[in-house]
């Protein structure tokens, strides 16, 4: 499914933030990125769908290569990878439905979509999505006042309305109590296994990633260090991965 | 000591500059408080307001009122590609610092030269009226747009971005709801400056309340100017307040 070879990625002037990663991740992985923060965890999702620029290596999607695509087969691979952020990053002023709909924005036709003209099905889907994850009878709120869990089961609701091959979640529960991170992580699960979408998820709890994952890459100074299921994890993977320190 | 010193100098030299321009404009108490009977007079002479030239007093207030809205709604529209063109977070550097040179070169110039400029283009009435308002607020509000657009919350562009949405609808949905409810306060906001602006378009003949103020008052007819000038007041007092209410539930 996702195919990445030699990523490498330089923040100038001289922040090596990944340090040559591969990693071959199969359909209907559950994949949990842990290490300590600065080991390149979220550089590493960004680099997936190029919100960030890698400096050197390959990312492939279903055998197509993201890196270096022009901007509309960037779109159209973009539209196959839906985002979950730390901080929700929905539009605040916009109601939940116009944000789940946001998820729609490639599939839709482009002119309607800026006068926010959408076909009924695109309607039907992004209520779907919002009923998935339990908040349909929110549409109508604006974003803002719901409360950070709800917001970003907003934000699940409207990566989902993209129909996406694979979902990449960015430190999802960073900002949420632990009760809602179960929450936020059983939905994930849920997902995962009804729609066998593919999840790659950056996690800095190990507990949580060892609950959920299918599957732990552990990065440290920009290198996969571990890469194996959760119950391979030993205390000495753990030291491996979260003890040294950043050099 | 030295330092201390150095403010000294300082203050001296500031001080200096300060005397030198108050000499240069002619400021002068005594002339001023020699000048107060004759304002007193001024306003003697105004009182009682003549009100048989209400009539002209509110078809003048009204067209000052419609050069104002007519010259700022056109200016929001036209500001917008231009403030989307100078937002730094929007296009690279080769276009947003032409943009922004543009901006700043024809918001240096006041609504009241370019209203000269088109009386001596197209001739007198509303319309060259109607045009210096246009020029001079599409930069101001271009500039003010283009801040609120640097200004904004990145996250949910960046998400926009990734569900794979095209340029154009990362820009209305990503930003344009983020920046419409503060480009609707500074239309507002602007609505109110260009009410009085345009109540001075009338002096060069370019339509408006400021035409009757200045005839009366070049005719030494006060009690007529002050009659315009108590509609004027209603008027601008009128709009400020109905914006400031309608700007207060915007933000």
């Amino acid at each position: 499914m996702i195919r990445i070879c030699g990523l490498r990625k330089l923040y100038l002037p001289d922040k090596l933030a990944l340090d040559g990663v591969d990693l071959d991740i199969a359909a209907g992985e559950f994949v949990m990125v842990i290490g300590q923060s600065g080991a390149g965890k979220t550089t590493l999702l960004r680099c997936l769908n190029r919100l960030v620029e890698p400096t050197a290596g390959e990312v492939h999607l279903n055998g197509s290569q993201i890196t270096g695509a022009p901007p509309d087969a960037l779109r159209s691979m973009r539209r196959q990878m839906g985002m979950i952020f730390q901080q929700f990053n929905l539009v605040k002023r916009a109601s939940v439905l116009e944000n789940v709909l946001a998820g729609r924005l490639g599939h839709v036709p482009g002119f309607p979509s800026l006068l926010a003209w959408f076909p009924h099905r695109d309607v039907d889907l992004a209520l779907a999505c919002l009923h998935q994850v339990g908040l349909e009878e929110f549409a109508e709120r604006r974003a803002d006042t719901l409360s950070g869990g709800e917001q970003q089961r907003v934000a699940i609701a409207r990566a989902l309305a993209q129909e996406p091959k694979v979902i990449l979640a960015d430190e999802p529960t960073a900002s949420l109590d632990p009760r809602l991170t179960e929450s936020i992580m059983g939905i994930l699960q849920r997902i995962n296994a009804e729609r066998r979408l593919t999840l790659v998820v950056s996690q800095h709890m190990l507990e949580t990633a060892l609950t959920y994952g299918t599957r732990v890459v552990g990065l440290r100074q920009g290198r996969v260090v571990f890469d194996g299921p959760p119950g391979a994890i030993t205390p000495e993977v753990v030291r491996e991965i979260y003890e040294g320190g950043v050099r | 000591m030295s330092r201390a010193l150095r403010r000294a100098g300082l203050a001296l030299v500031i001080l200096g500059v300060y005397g030198w321009f108050l000499a240069a404009t002619e400021v002068s108490v005594p002339r001023f408080l020699r000048g107060v009977p004759w304002m007193a007079d001024f306003i003697r002479r105004m009182v009682p307001p003549d009100l048989s030239v209400l009539g002209s007093a509110v078809t003048g207030a009204l067209q000052t009122f419609q050069i104002a809205v007519v010259g700022t709604t056109v200016a929001a529209l036209l500001a917008l590609p231009l403030g989307f063109l100078s937002a730094r977070n929007v296009v690279p550097g080769p276009v947003f610092y032409p943009a922004r040179a543009i901006l700043n070169l024809f918001r240096s110039v006041d609504t009241m030269v370019y209203a000269l400029f088109f009386v001596a283009a197209v001739g007198l009435g509303p319309f060259p009226g109607i045009l210096a308002v246009v020029t001079y607020t599409a930069m101001t509000l271009a500039k003010l747009y283009s801040e609120a657009i640097e200004g904004i919350d990145p996250g949910p562009v960046e998400a926009i971005a990734a569900t794979g949405a095209s340029r154009l609808q990362v820009l209305r949905f990503g930003i344009l709801p983020q920046v419409l409810p503060l480009f609707a306060s500074y239309i507002l906001y602007r609505l109110e400056t260009n009410i009085r602006a345009a109540t001075i378009l009338g002096f060069v003949g370019a339509g408006g309340i400021g035409f009757y103020i200045q005839t009366y008052l070049r005719m030494i007819n006060y009690p007529a100017a002050s009659a315009i000038l108590l509609v004027l007041v209603a008027m601008i007092m009128g709009v400020d307040f109905a914006s400031s209410r309608l700007r207060a539930r915007l933000v």
